[in-house]
């Protein structure tokens, strides 16, 4: 009892250490990276890191935060404003409905759902994008966006392990 | 009870979600001012966060600089006795030109430079190609004023905050620029299609383009000022023509946003006077 406010501090810093990291990786996906080609390639990182959390801790990075993360990645990247929010949200309730315990258990089983889930989130962000502009883009863009994703998605988790050892940390 | 919860709370940012992307674009100036503002906050700290990556990029070009000074240096001494022998006669051409402008009280255009700003962010997505800078209506910049840069053409302002603002690209889709054909002088339109090359429309029917050929704007649309670099043809396909614009739009630094606007004189000046621009120290 005598913890008590000390807890309730330490718990507000916990609760935003998962949406502080979606944070950045979306502010790392807008950075000016002059390179040729590398904007057409970036991976979809905010995306891979709901995907993370919904797995571990969804009760973290709730509904509401996702969409206003989503809805913040749209307005600072100038595209379809809801897009993101709408697609980061799906992938969430994808997460959770699918039992998360199951994807928790084994890193390479998490792994090869996220195969799946980059690819769907690739087409849907080509689908939404063609219709917005209303005339069909070049699938491969999205499509490379996912692979790299994919192909990056034990960095991105090493990344998100060490947020996550903070949350331990904080806990202790 | 807690899984219904849920549900409905998603179900409610899904709807919202949709609803934002469905209207989101019919109410711009409201959205706008929201982004804006959003922009606004952020622009900063993309500011800071983009130094690191400067640094780097700067350290690059200089290791590429001093590997090739030499050689470098040599092209540039022959280079600089070309130039002074063009300086002569452009300073001549210069002089004939305005004098004939004189003579046919052509209104000539002026440009302003409004702002220099810093790109601080570029877009993460294939489909839509915008950069933020860190220049807004506080520092004199609209909606719809043009963007360069020392190599040509840079894109123009879609939505202006306080701080902050948006350049679309010239390589956008949505991007629509005047331009014409430096040697015959043709009109055409540079139609942006989210490749690094955008492509040429508007071509008239029996007119000759070549690869190679210089493009500068046209000034039309009163958007960008006439003969700004643009680029040169890059290829003559079946599918269209395709641009090699002159600025490096993934490699943006600084950029000038310019205001433009034509200022003709209201009375035509007597003839007389045409031939009189001799230096005011002599008069």
């Amino acid at each position: 009892m005598m913890k008590g406010p000390e807890s309730k501090s330490e718990r507000g810093f916990r609760w935003a250490l998962p949406s502080l990291s979606i944070l950045l990786l979306i502010l790392l996906m807008q950075l000016p990276y002059r390179i040729s080609f590398l904007d057409n390639l970036l991976p979809f990182l905010p995306m891979a890191a709901v995907y993370y959390w919904g797995i571990l801790k969804p009760n973290l990075v709730p509904v509401s935060a996702v969409f206003v993360l989503g809805l913040l990645q749209d307005i600072l990247s100038g595209g379809p404003l809801g897009m993101m929010a709408l697609l980061l949200i799906l992938v969430r309730l994808f997460v959770i409905q699918q039992g998360r315990r199951f994807l928790e258990r084994e890193f390479l089983f998490s792994w090869l759902v996220f195969v799946i889930v980059s690819l769907v989130f690739g087409l849907v962000t080509w689908a939404i994008s063609s219709i917005y502009i209303r005339e069909a883009q070049y699938i491969l863009d999205a499509l490379g966006q996912s692979m790299l994703t994919i192909a990056i998605f034990p960095v991105i988790v090493w990344g998100l392990g060490l947020f996550r050892r903070m949350l331990v940390a904080e806990k202790r | 009870m807690k899984e219904l919860k849920h549900r409905f709370s998603s179900g409610f940012f899904i709807v919202l979600a949709l609803a934002l992307l469905i209207f989101g674009s019919n109410n711009t100036s409201l959205v706008n001012a929201a982004r804006g503002q959003v922009t606004d906050f952020f622009v900063p700290i993309l500011s800071v966060a983009s130094r690191p990556l400067q640094a780097v990029d700067d350290f690059i070009g200089w290791t590429q600089q001093v590997a090739i000074v030499f050689s470098e240096n040599k092209r540039l001494l022959a280079e600089n006795a070309q130039l002074k022998q063009a300086r002569i006669t452009s300073s001549q051409l210069a002089i004939d030109n305005q004098r004939l402008k004189r003579l046919l009280n052509v209104g000539e255009g002026q440009v302003n430079i409004i702002a220099a700003a810093r790109v601080v962010s570029d877009s993460d997505s294939p489909f839509f190609k915008s950069v933020l800078i860190n220049r807004g209506t506080d520092d004199g910049v609209l909606k719809g004023q043009a963007v360069i840069n020392e190599d040509g053409i840079v894109g123009r302002i879609i939505n202006a905050g306080s701080s902050s603002s948006r350049v679309l690209l010239a390589t956008d889709i949505n991007s629509h620029i005047p331009i014409k054909l430096a040697s015959s002088g043709i009109n055409m339109i540079l139609e942006g299609d989210n490749s690094p090359y955008p492509k040429l429309g508007f071509l008239p029917l029996g007119e000759e383009i070549s690869v190679g050929d210089l493009i500068l704007t046209s000034g039309y649309g009163m958007v960008f000022p006439p003969d700004l670099p643009v680029g040169q043809v890059l290829e003559i396909t079946e599918e269209g023509i395709k641009i090699k614009l002159s600025t490096k739009l993934y490699n943006l630094n600084y950029v000038s946003i310019v205001g433009y606007e034509i200022i003709r004189s209201p009375v035509s000046r007597p003839v007389s006077r045409m031939g009189d621009h001799s230096p005011k120290g002599k008069k």
